[in-house]
């Protein structure tokens, strides 16, 4: 059995993403992200109106 | 709390009596909870006189417009049949000025069918609002609303055509209908109280005290909004506990039978409880518009976008990837400083890796390994809760920088740390380099195809060159033989006890051996009887870790990692593989979007099993029995009729919906196969 690997297997992230330590991993879009795996709190969660009779 | 002011014509309250209102409720609820105030208008008499006051207290106006000016007349001409259009069309374009933008809302639309829809957004559109809604015309059983062409669908084909023109303007402003039924249809709660099942927590204070419910009961009959209560006498809870109240909470069980049979009852939500009256049932209908709001949510459905990653393992592995991502990030940022020096060491070196092709290269493989995923989440987990070696276990990202940068090939200088004699570098392996119960750090030296290591109390260096023997090194093993695809045989790294068994210890050079054998054998069976399923393993799979005998606790790790049991049973080993595979796919997929929603309301009984299940476990199974049926026609029994459960059940979201339209034709050619 070979010892290593004579070509990656694993994913190749796509070019435009951001680096890491320009991730802003408190965002909403993080915390979204982040709470399907993770149990983050984001605070209170704030409710918008759902009267329909009115925006 | 949100406050709307709302009519009738709020602007016949005049200024004085609208900044008294604005004084009283912000003062009520000072430091008590945050006022979210809002004016709905028809905005005839919108002028900077209001608008300077609603600028002092930040009330947020809404106005209403039917269109352009032909449909607005229809139903908004002063008494002696003068058009309102151009003093509405002036107070939309004062709240558009620099100085009250602000405080706009958008614009609500009723709809008249008779109206052109394409005019009708046009006109909206044309005017820059932030966000734009659609109201279906008040109607019940007993009075329902006019439909001119016959056609039970007639609403939904009118605000069909305003989608579609919509989409094709570019999407260029929300509407609130739409967005509420694309989040409901991905999963997520609905936006209005007139569509879906989040419930609603509306109470209407009269100008005279009484306290009633939402405003449009009243067109379903004379009282049907009255609670009986008022504000002199009677508190909110009051009206809380008012079973009118009351039912439009119940979420599923507050719509008629008929929803709740119904696939769409998630995103309709038995549309407006007003719309569902009649003088025979009471409000226990669905929706006089339900025909319309079917279709309306099945035409939005068909024409919208399902995330890549439910068709596209590559589009999922990137997701999964920028799921690993976030996770350290949020790790770094958690940490906030307490990780010392060492972290930003390995931090810096992340970042340094990042910043050439070769080096990210490295860092991608070693952050994509399905077990840095549990490392990081039960990290997180263990800051969060305040474990004491929390902190110690995060520093495990110096490991995974300094294989990052030994993978890379790069010159590079990298910390990392031992336990217990061990030096454990992920996807690469492990270097013994001292006894058990000593601890410490190392420095290693990485360049092309060799890293040189060195304790930094001196007491030894190692190097460890690409594929060579070097003694205390224990390298991962590949497999990569006779066709089958180089996954790892991770049996070393000390994050890989995720199964339902646990994982064994590091294998004897004959076990390994007869794995490969084994694998070989497997894969060729799973090549020569399920060939697509096969690409999709092989480009997707990464790590087989070898299970000993016995129970466990799963845990949980990246995509693409599966524990297998038996090494030499080739069939059952292929059935192990693919089985895995579907499971960590399936597991991935729910990580990065919403397959369902609601799972539990409703159960399911699968035929291949005694009992009932919900429908994430009746989605999971047919998931896995589908390919599994490629290598025995046992599996067959029952799918189909779970399709059909599923099919027509309500929690697939849209993203769910393609997976099982997927398994449809999945299932198909396998029938084709054994039919051969």
């Amino acid at each position: 059995m070979k010892t290593y690997e004579t070509s990656p297997s694993f994913a190749i992230a796509k070019k435009s993403r951001v680096p890491l330590t320009e991730i802003d991993a408190r965002s909403t879009d993080a915390s979204r992200k982040l709470g399907r795996v993770f149990g983050i709190s984001t605070g209170r969660p704030l409710q918008t109106s759902t009267f329909s009779s009115a925006l | 709390m949100s406050v709307i002011l709302h009519g009738g014509e709020p602007l016949l309250a005049g200024p004085a009596r609208l900044r008294r209102v604005c004084e009283e409720l912000t003062a009520a609820l000072n430091g008590i909870a945050e006022l979210d105030l809002r004016i709905h208008t028809n905005g005839v008499q919108l002028s900077p006189r209001y608008l300077d006051l609603f600028d002092e207290f930040d009330v947020k106006v809404g106005i209403s417009l039917d269109g352009d000016r032909a449909a607005n007349d229809r139903h908004r001409r002063f008494a002696n049949g003068r058009t309102s259009h151009p003093l509405v069309l002036k107070a939309v374009e004062l709240l558009r000025q620099e100085r009250y933008r602000h405080l706009d809302l958008g614009l609500l639309c009723t709809i008249d069918i008779e109206n052109d829809p394409h005019t009708v957004l046009d006109a909206l559109v044309e005017l820059d609002p932030p966000l734009i809604d659609f109201l279906l015309p008040h109607a019940t059983w007993d009075d329902p609303p006019p439909r001119p062409n016959g056609s039970e669908t007639a609403y939904a084909e009118w605000l069909l055509k305003v989608h579609d023109r919509w989409r094709d303007l570019g999407s260029p402003v929300p509407v609130r209908l739409f967005s509420s039924v694309l989040s409901t249809l991905g999963g997520g709660p609905s936006l209005t109280e007139s569509l879906g099942l989040a419930p609603t927590d509306l109470v209407v204070v009269e100008t005279d005290g009484q306290l009633e419910q939402v405003d449009s009961l009243k067109s379903a009959y004379e009282g049907a909004a009255a609670t009986g209560f008022n504000v002199f006498a009677h508190s909110f809870d009051d009206v809380a506990a008012h079973p009118g109240v009351r039912a439009r909470q119940l979420g599923l069980a507050g719509v008629s039978g008929t929803c709740r049979d119904c696939p769409v009852v998630r995103s309709c939500g038995g549309g407006l409880y007003t719309h569902r009256f009649s003088s025979a049932d009471g409000f226990d209908n669905p929706s006089v518009y339900c025909r319309d709001l079917e279709a309306l949510v099945r035409g939005i459905e068909a024409r919208a976008e399902v995330p890549p990653s439910v068709t596209d393992h590559a589009e999922l592995t990137y997701a999964q990837q920028d799921l690993t991502r976030t996770l350290l990030a949020r790790l770094h940022a958690d940490l906030d400083g307490r990780g010392g020096a060492r972290w930003e060491e390995a931090w810096q070196l992340a970042g340094v890796l990042e910043s050439s092709e070769q080096g990210a290269a490295g860092l991608d493989h070693v952050l994509s390994h399905p077990y840095t995923r549990t490392w990081l989440l039960e990290t997180l987990e263990g800051l969060h809760a305040g474990r004491a070696d929390a902190v110690d276990e995060a520093l495990r990202l110096r490991a995974c920088a300094a294989a990052a940068a030994v993978r890379s090939g790069l010159e590079l200088d990298a910390g990392a740390d031992y336990r217990d004699g061990l030096l454990h570098l992920p996807t690469l392996g492990e270097l013994r380099l001292g006894g058990a119960g000593e601890h410490g750090t190392v420095q290693l030296r990485t360049g092309e195809g060799v890293v040189v290591i060195r304790r930094d109390d001196g007491a030894g260096e190692w190097c460890v060159r690409h594929g060579e023997d070097t003694p205390g090194w224990k390298p991962v093993r590949h497999l990569g033989q006779g066709g089958v695809p180089p996954f790892a045989l991770d049996d070393l790294d000390p994050y890989r006890d995720c199964f339902a068994a646990p994982a064994s210890s590091r294998l004897g050079p004959a076990d390994a051996d007869e794995w490969e054998a084994g694998l070989a054998e497997a894969w060729a069976l799973l090549e020569r009887e399920a060939p697509s399923h096969a690409r999709v393993v092989a480009g997707s799979l990464t790590t087989l870790t070898p299970l000993a005998t016995g129970r466990h606790t799963e845990r949980r790790h990246g995509y693409g990692a599966i524990g297998l049991t038996s090494a030499n049973d080739a069939k059952r080993l292929a059935l192990e593989l693919l089985g895995g595979f579907r499971r960590t796919t399936l597991r991935a997929l729910l990580e990065v979007t919403d397959l369902y929603a609601a799972d539990g309301a409703w159960v399911y009984h699968p035929l291949w099993q005694d009992g009932v299940v919900p429908f994430s476990r009746l989605l999971a199974e047919t998931h896995e029995r589908v390919a599994l049926a490629t290598l025995d026609p046992c599996y067959m029994g029952g799918v189909e009729e779970a399709l059909d459960m599923m099919d027509s059940a309500a929690e697939p979201t849209l993203a769910g919906r393609r997976i099982i339209s997927v398994l449809r034709n999945e299932v198909k050619q396998t029938r084709d196969k054994w039919a051969e």
